[in-house]
């Protein structure tokens, strides 16, 4: 048995111990702001913190996160700052893809107040955004860094 | 979300509503000279003073029903959160050319003038229930923020008691307001879905359950067109979760409880394939045979002809001539396929999914299960991105085919490697474009032959009796404003059984790259600067020349550089729109860095402009990727890069920081916004590292010309 901190709850994971992170928060806890778009944690549409860091839970099994706290965009109630950002910028189009961006954004403000442009590449190099939205997620992290 | 609207009379007959049903040409009709059938959609204020409009429209996060919203709130006089709009469930109505579906960045351009008119229409029919009610006269009330007032003070009538009277009397002819009072419409208005997408709440299509659902993960033949001969299911049925392996058209399906039991099942299915006619072929053979193409002169099927090149050409003092070729581009939106079947206890299906046409997916349903479309009930889902991909169908038999087989529920998916590795791409095309140059360095005749694939013929199959010819081969080049003197276009087919579809911006796309990247090689042997040649060859028309030297201007052309940096320019017409961008760009360790972007749109008239914003950084920079990055390489029939890994689009650390857009707004007919930003970007980036390098860049991707 796996036990996490979900979201702040102490939770027992029941999937199977190589069921990857993504899987279980989808269909074990019916959380579905983390998307499936790759399986290869190439595109970053299942970007979600593990111990604050931004993680691709599609390609990390659950067995391997035994006492480890996961935060999801559902924790985020709307009035998180990136969330505002996002909404000032009006950021989305399809909006697939903005939980992960939005994840990732976040724990890269958690750990560094005032982002250099280059700091934004190499933190959010790793989400896709087919509709291209990548200039106004740009605008929207150094905004929510002034907030 | 999508509602029913079934029998109008049923939807006239709500208690206290008042509806009003309008329509639109239908365009494609007058063109093909079928039978008009107007596309038509339906207003209703109800007693709870909330607005709703019915239509066929899809929203993709392209901001159509946002535009929509606005429109209707500043006519009526009603605040935006006061307005819904919805996709209405496929039926005769909502059909334009006998199926419903979104497409041709008509979504705002084919509606503005009814949406104004029945908008119109509704505050004169409730201004004069209200005056009625209140007992004064008409003429003397008007709407603001939803409240009715006579002389700057609120009337004792509510919106809803008005629309409940209306509903009993004839609709009201009104005018539509001056679009310069409108307060939402031209403004800074929020997009209405972009709150929830922020906080990770849209259902898309994979989101999506049933009760008593299962998950179905296809394993289609990786040959395109192929299918499953047999299989040992062995090590899938051993997988927890799976309950059975169903065969599909086009190979099998894993069947499980949860998704991640049906890929792990997935992955673990040994699956023999049937052997095909394609199962030797190559993107090299396909470039081989579509290069051959241009040379049959006796199978070219002419598009446009004016003057007579052959002579130009003959008696020019010198020609000039280059040959061009694009890959076959994915689609790739982030959400992979997903539809979702219910066999009902009518024997018909209930069916979830993000369509973009839906009566196509409807049709295909019923004749996959044998029954009568009418027993097909169709609900559009949020979409993970379109560009073109939700207007096909290739989901959904396989999809049917397994909900009947197991007679519940069933999710019915794609992974990432079916849906980069199943096709449906923008074709692969090449082009040969030779010039005739008079002794004062005019150009005086210009010949352009494309050859590839018919898109049309793959899209619909039997589309295009062989010998006619598919516009989108042809794409901008037929309809150019350039005059450069005699002109022919004509294009040889050169199938493939490579699926293709309607990529965003279409023929555009290639032709457009085609054409522009020509323009600046021509520029270069005329000793020309490529905007004075662009505007030479437009000389007659002012309004193009507008948009060159606006796009011009924005992108600092002739202006003084940063060394190692070069800029190129493009422009392309596409959709009713005129769009010419700059963009700056320099190579860095062997990779493109582009710096600035600059564009130029003339859509005549822009109802949101930040998403419209939104929508040409988006178009340019998936322009920009495509051009640089991407192409589906094909060996033994089949797509070898099937994930981000090996189809390699655009990240944030390869965009540009920001795209000045700048809008040109006149009195001619309102142009699509979702495609035109998109042609411009290839070429203009390809004319760049021209500029930069002196080599011109006549195979896409650019990252591999550079490479090679």
């Amino acid at each position: 048995m796996t036990t996490i901190t979900l979201n702040g709850k102490s939770v027992t994971v029941t999937s199977e111990p190589d069921t990857p992170l993504l899987w279980v928060l989808r269909e074990e806890f019916g959380l579905k702001g983390a998307k499936y778009g790759c399986g290869i944690a190439q595109c970053g549409a299942c970007t979600v913190h593990v111990g604050g860091q931004a993680v691709r839970s599609c390609a990390i099994p659950i067995g391997d996160l035994d006492g480890q706290a996961v935060t999801t965009i559902e924790s985020f109630d709307g009035g998180h700052r990136v969330q505002k950002a996002w909404i000032e910028a009006q950021v989305p189009q399809c909006g697939f893809c903005q939980p992960g961006q939005i994840m990732s954004a976040a724990a890269l403000l958690s750990e560094n107040k005032a982002p250099s442009d280059a700091d934004i590449d190499a933190a959010m190099a790793g989400n896709l955004c087919r509709c291209g939205t990548y200039p106004r997620i740009r605008a929207a992290i150094k905004a929510a860094a002034k907030a | 979300m999508n509602k029913p609207m079934i029998d109008r009379r049923a939807f006239l007959a709500t208690a206290g509503a008042f509806t009003l049903s309008f329509a639109v040409p239908d365009a494609r009709a007058q063109q093909t000279g079928a039978p008009a059938a107007p596309w038509t959609a339906y207003l209703t204020i109800g007693a709870d003073g909330r607005v709703a409009l019915l239509s066929p429209t899809t929203e993709m996060g392209q901001g159509t029903h946002t535009a929509h919203a606005a429109i209707i709130a500043d006519e009526i006089g009603v605040p935006l959160a006061a307005v819904s709009v919805d996709t209405a469930l496929p039926s005769d109505p909502f059909r334009r050319g006998g199926a419903m579906g979104s497409g041709g960045s008509a979504g705002v351009r084919a509606w503005w003038g009814a949406l104004r008119k029945v908008g119109a229409n509704a505050r004169a029919s409730l201004t004069a229930a209200a005056a009625e009610r209140a007992g004064v006269p008409a003429a003397e009330v008007t709407i603001e923020d939803g409240l009715f007032l006579r002389g700057g003070k609120p009337l004792a009538v509510t919106l809803g008691e008005a629309a409940g009277i209306a509903a009993a009397r004839p609709v009201v002819e009104g005018e539509p307001k001056d679009p310069k009072t409108y307060r939402h419409v031209g403004k800074a208005t929020p997009r209405v879905d972009v709150p929830a997408k922020v906080r990770g709440e849209p259902v898309f299509s994979q989101d999506f359950t049933r009760p008593g659902m299962v998950y179905a993960c296809a394993v289609p033949s990786p040959v395109y067109g192929g299918d499953a001969d047999s299989w040992d299911d062995a090590a899938t049925l051993a997988v927890k979760g799976v309950e059975r392996v169903v065969k599909i058209p086009n190979g099998a399906a894993v069947v499980a409880a949860t998704q991640w039991a049906a890929m792990k099942g997935a992955a673990a299915l040994k699956v023999r394939w049937k052997s095909t006619a394609i199962d030797g072929l190559s993107s090299d053979a396909i470039s081989a045979a579509m290069h051959m193409g241009l040379d049959r002169d006796a199978e070219a099927i002419v598009g446009k002809a004016e003057g007579d090149v052959a002579a130009a050409l003959a008696g020019a003092a010198r020609t000039f001539s280059a040959d061009y070729e694009v890959p076959y581009l994915c689609h790739a939106p982030m959400e992979p396929w997903s539809v979702t079947v219910e066999p009902t206890a009518d024997g018909g299906l209930e069916i979830w999914g993000p369509f973009q046409t839906q009566d196509r997916n409807r049709n295909t349903a019923a004749k996959t299960a044998g029954i009568v479309p009418e027993k097909v009930i169709l609900h559009t889902l949020m979409l993970g991105g379109g560009y073109g991909r939700r207007l096909g169908d290739d989901g959904t038999p396989g999809a049917v085919v397994v909900a009947m087989a197991v007679k519940k529920p069933v999710k019915f998916f794609w992974r990432r490697e079916e849906e980069i590795g199943q096709g449906w791409y923008r074709p692969a095309q090449v082009a040969r474009l030779k010039a005739a140059i008079d002794k004062d360095g005019k150009v005086v005749g210009l010949h352009v032959r494309t050859a590839g694939p018919s898109m049309r013929d793959s899209f619909s199959p039997g589309g295009l009796p062989k010998g006619e010819l598919d516009g989108s081969s042809v794409q901008t080049l037929t309809d150019t404003r350039y005059r450069p003197g005699a002109y022919r276009v004509d294009w040889v087919r050169v199938d493939q059984a490579v699926p293709m579809a309607p990529w965003r911006a279409v023929g555009a796309t290639q032709n457009g790259y085609f054409m522009e990247a020509f323009v600046d090689e021509l520029a270069r042997e005329l000793k020309k600067d490529p905007v004075a040649l662009r505007r030479e060859l437009l000389a007659q028309d002012p309004r193009a020349l507008k948009v060159i030297d606006e796009a011009a201007k924005a992108g600092d052309w002739g202006k003084p550089l940063p060394k190692g940096h070069a800029r190129g320019f493009a422009y392309v017409e596409s959709y009713g729109s005129l769009c010419a961008q700059v963009v700056e760009a320099s190579l860095e360790g062997g990779e493109v860095k582009i710096h600035k972007v600059a564009c130029a749109l003339d859509c005549a008239r822009v109802v949101t402009p930040d998403g419209a914003r939104n929508q040409v950084e988006g178009g340019v920079i998936q322009g920009l990727s495509s051009g640089l990055f991407e192409g589906i390489e094909i060996a033994g029939g089949r797509a070898m890069n099937t994930n981000f890994d090996g189809y390699r689009i655009m990240r944030m650390h390869e965009a540009p920081h920001a795209v000045t857009t700048v809008f040109i707004e006149n009195g001619e007919t309102i142009g699509g916004v979702g495609e035109p930003p998109l042609p411009p970007a290839t070429p203009a980036l390809v004319n760049a590292l021209y500029a930069l390098t002196g080599k011109p860049i006549r195979k896409l991707p650019i990252s591999a010309a550079l490479a090679g």
